[in-house]
């Protein structure tokens, strides 16, 4: 089997040792790579009852074997742990180089145990791995660190993916960055990675990845190219990026504003892509290997930094009833830096901003505020005053007030940028995530908002539930294999088989590879559910089941959870807890 | 003379891509018993460039094209012939993706 580098770092913290082993056959084949590799070692290593910020976590970061081998938009890595904020199974993804570049430096993946006595860094290099001391890095920002590195190895090839001081103070949703701006996002890895006094791994290399069929690869990358060249939907991506959204999502009357209170912002396109664009943007840039290049360079004032995408663009604004552009990107760079995920970040401070303006919390912050919204983020960060409160996410900090129902979460994580009321596949999709509150495990907007693959009304509840599986089990194949999820507006699962099959030499069809997303989808539930959670947990705010909407067309309506929930275990092969049934954990292969 | 009662009056919304050949706010004055598809034969016939950015054929939407009547997408009301109201918001998209 080819485009894997071949090897698994193991690096045990408490030992100070890292163990070099081959990639296990098995595990590709029946993983893939990414978010599978990351789930399944997760899963067989760590015990369900332990604490997430204790030392018996663990971290996987791991690419997948299209990460790094050319393919347009193969870029993406992931990594998995269990997550402080939500306490599931999960993986988040990023992109950039450092994926490739951890392939260049031979691993497929890093499995982090333990917890260091000093901070240390993990550097890989052409097919060794060693700990370093980082205690010159301890308190550094994520541009801080990754110059640092730079400069000690004197080697400007070097990537490096780390933490900022919201990791390292254990902020329960802080991030993981790499080259600077691009996040492994949600869910607090960033966290346990402070946890185990672990800054930052680093990586450099010029190891080969060799395709298994270089030609019949060669034949299906110009297939997809083409594919995604042609596809408007990407076209838009590269001229707007992602913010672009927020106008449509807005004219919908379907954007969160003011902490789900109303879904619809007048000033939005004050925010918008469109603005962006025409302002403070002044190129845009891409991940490895990729035509589509989404990402926003934006300059402004004495400010350079990357983006906002769409979820803090909407969050720091609409969410905060903030429309001054200047003040959401500063505040998205300033995640950046510290290292907070900009979606649990800003929609924290939209809680807060309304248990204020209700009485509930004593703070002078109101829903509007730029300044004192720029001044929380650093507080969260730093876990300065109100701030260490709101560092453990929206939901402990509104239930400590007596107040869970301003906190905007599904599992204890904030919900993105979309209002479920008026979006009722995408509501099932982010209640059953198992991750918790999300947007990309399965990203019903396409079908439902913006008619990719084909239009779905959004009002509707029958036939979501099926939609939903296919999204979900898709999507956890595309984590897997290391192709960036927007390939999807473009290509088909026959696209991603023919380029796994090219690549690995393995035999993989459209229906294998949503076997394997649907087997990555369920292991990810069956641990959730040692860990406690069950049909309870599927669900979203109590506002969102029982208080409608007051403005535009889906007026008067609300999330209709019990029209979809059932039929969707159902199609699942679960039973009525939600617990996958012996039969399916057999055609899976899950004991 | 026309009737002031027999013309409707409708604002229309551009986004993205199609601000580049169109505003992106008119207001338009239509005859009463219009419909979007006579609403965008009046617009691509005031903004060259358009018909080839919304319509793939006669009659045929390009893909991923979305026009939304206050908010609610015309593929779930008529199509092309959904009726327009005096005082209809109207908003059309390009292809538009993010996450
Ligand atoms: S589409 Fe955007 S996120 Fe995806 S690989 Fe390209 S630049 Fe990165």
């Amino acid at each position: 089997m080819d485009g894997y580098a071949g090897k698994i770092a193991y690096a045990d913290l408490s030992a100070g040792k890292v163990t070099i082993k081959p990639t296990p056959p098995d595990l590709k084949r029946q993983y893939i790579g990414g978010r599978g590799f990351g789930i399944r070692l997760l899963t067989d290593m760590v015990d369900p009852k332990i604490d997430p910020l204790g030392e018996k976590n663990v971290v996987v970061f791991a690419a997948g074997p299209l990460t790094g081998t050319g393919i347009p938009l193969g870029s993406r890595y992931e990594v998995s742990t269990i997550s402080p904020l939500s306490g599931t199974a999960m993986s988040a993804n990023s992109g950039g180089v450092f994926g490739w570049k951890m392939k260049k430096a031979g691993f497929d993946a890093v499995v982090v145990t333990g917890k260091a006595k000093k901070p240390v860094y993990l550097l890989l290099d052409s097919g060794k791995a060693e700990l370093r001391d980082a205690a010159g890095l301890w308190g550094k920002t994520t541009g801080q660190v990754t110059n640092a590195i730079t400069d000690e190895l004197k080697d400007k090839s070097v990537r490096v993916s780390c933490i900022g001081p919201a990791g390292e103070k254990l902020v329960l949703f802080a991030c993981i960055i790499n080259e600077k701006t691009r996040a492994a996002g949600r869910g607090g890895a960033g966290a346990v990675m402070g946890s185990k006094n672990l800054k930052a791994i680093a990586a450099r290399g010029d190891l080969p990845i060799k395709a298994a069929d270089e030609e019949q690869l060669n034949v299906i990358k110009d297939r997809v190219r083409k594919k995604i060249e042609e596809n408007g939907i990407e076209q838009a991506l590269q001229k707007y990026g992602t913010a672009v959204l927020v106008n449509i999502i807005n004219e919908n009357y379907v954007l969160p504003t003011r902490n789900f209170q109303s879904a619809h912002f007048p000033a939005a396109e004050k925010v918008s892509g469109e603005t962006m664009a025409a302002t403070i943007l002044k190129q845009n840039k891409g991940c490895y290997a990729c035509i589509v290049k989404c990402g926003r360079v934006c300059e402004f004032d004495s400010e350079a930094g990357e983006g906002p995408e769409y979820e803090p663009d909407w969050a720091f604004g609409p969410d905060c009833g903030i429309d001054d552009l200047k003040a959401v990107a500063r505040a998205n760079n300033i995640c950046n830096e510290y290292g907070l995920d900009a979606i649990s970040a800003p929609t924290t401070i939209a809680c807060l901003m309304e248990m204020a303006e209700k009485g509930y919390v004593k703070h002078p912050i109101r829903f509007g505020d730029a300044k004192g919204m720029l001044k929380l983020v650093e507080q969260i960060a730093k876990r300065e005053d109100i701030g260490n409160e709101l560092a453990e996410g929206s939901f402990r900090f509104a239930t400590k007030y007596g107040h869970p129902e301003c906190s905007m979460s599904s599992k204890r994580q904030e919900l993105p940028a979309y209002d479920p009321r008026g979006i009722q596949g995408y509501g099932l999709a982010t209640a059953t995530s198992v991750r918790g509150g999300d947007h990309v495990y399965g990203y019903m907007i396409s079908p439902e908002i913006l008619g990719s693959p084909e239009k779905l009304d959004p009002y509707v509840t029958k036939g979501k539930a099926g939609w939903v599986k296919t999204f979900q089990d898709m999507t956890a194949a595309i984590d897997a294999s290391g192709m960036c999820l927007f390939t999807s507006f473009a290509l088909g699962a026959q696209d991603y088989a023919d380029l796994l099959a090219a690549t690995t030499g393995m035999e993989i069809d459209a229906a294998e590879l949503l076997k394997i997303g649907e087997r990555i989808w369920n292991l990810q539930k069956l641990y959730n559910i040692k860990r406690g959670f069950g049909r309870k947990d599927d669900t979203l705010p109590s506002r969102l089941l029982n208080e409608p909407l007051k403005e535009g067309a889906p007026s008067g309506q609300v999330w209709r959870r019990d029209e979809m929930l059932d039929e969707y275990y159902t199609l699942r092969g679960w039973d009525k807890e939600g617990t996958p049934t012996k039969e399916k954990r057999k055609e899976l292969g899950l004991a | 003379m026309t009737n002031i009662r027999n013309r409707i009056n409708v604002t229309v919304k551009s986004f993205a891509t199609l601000r580049e050949v169109m505003d992106a706010q008119i207001r338009m004055d239509l005859p009463e018993g219009a419909t979007i598809r006579s609403l965008l034969a009046e617009l691509t016939g005031r903004y060259e460039g358009l018909n080839e950015l919304i319509f793939a054929a006669p009659d045929t939407l390009r893909d991923f094209i979305n026009i939304l009547k206050n908010g609610r997408n015309i593929h779930f009301l008529a199509g092309l012939d959904t009726p327009l109201d005096d005082r209809d918001l109207i908003a059309l998209f390009p292809p538009v993706a993010g996450g």
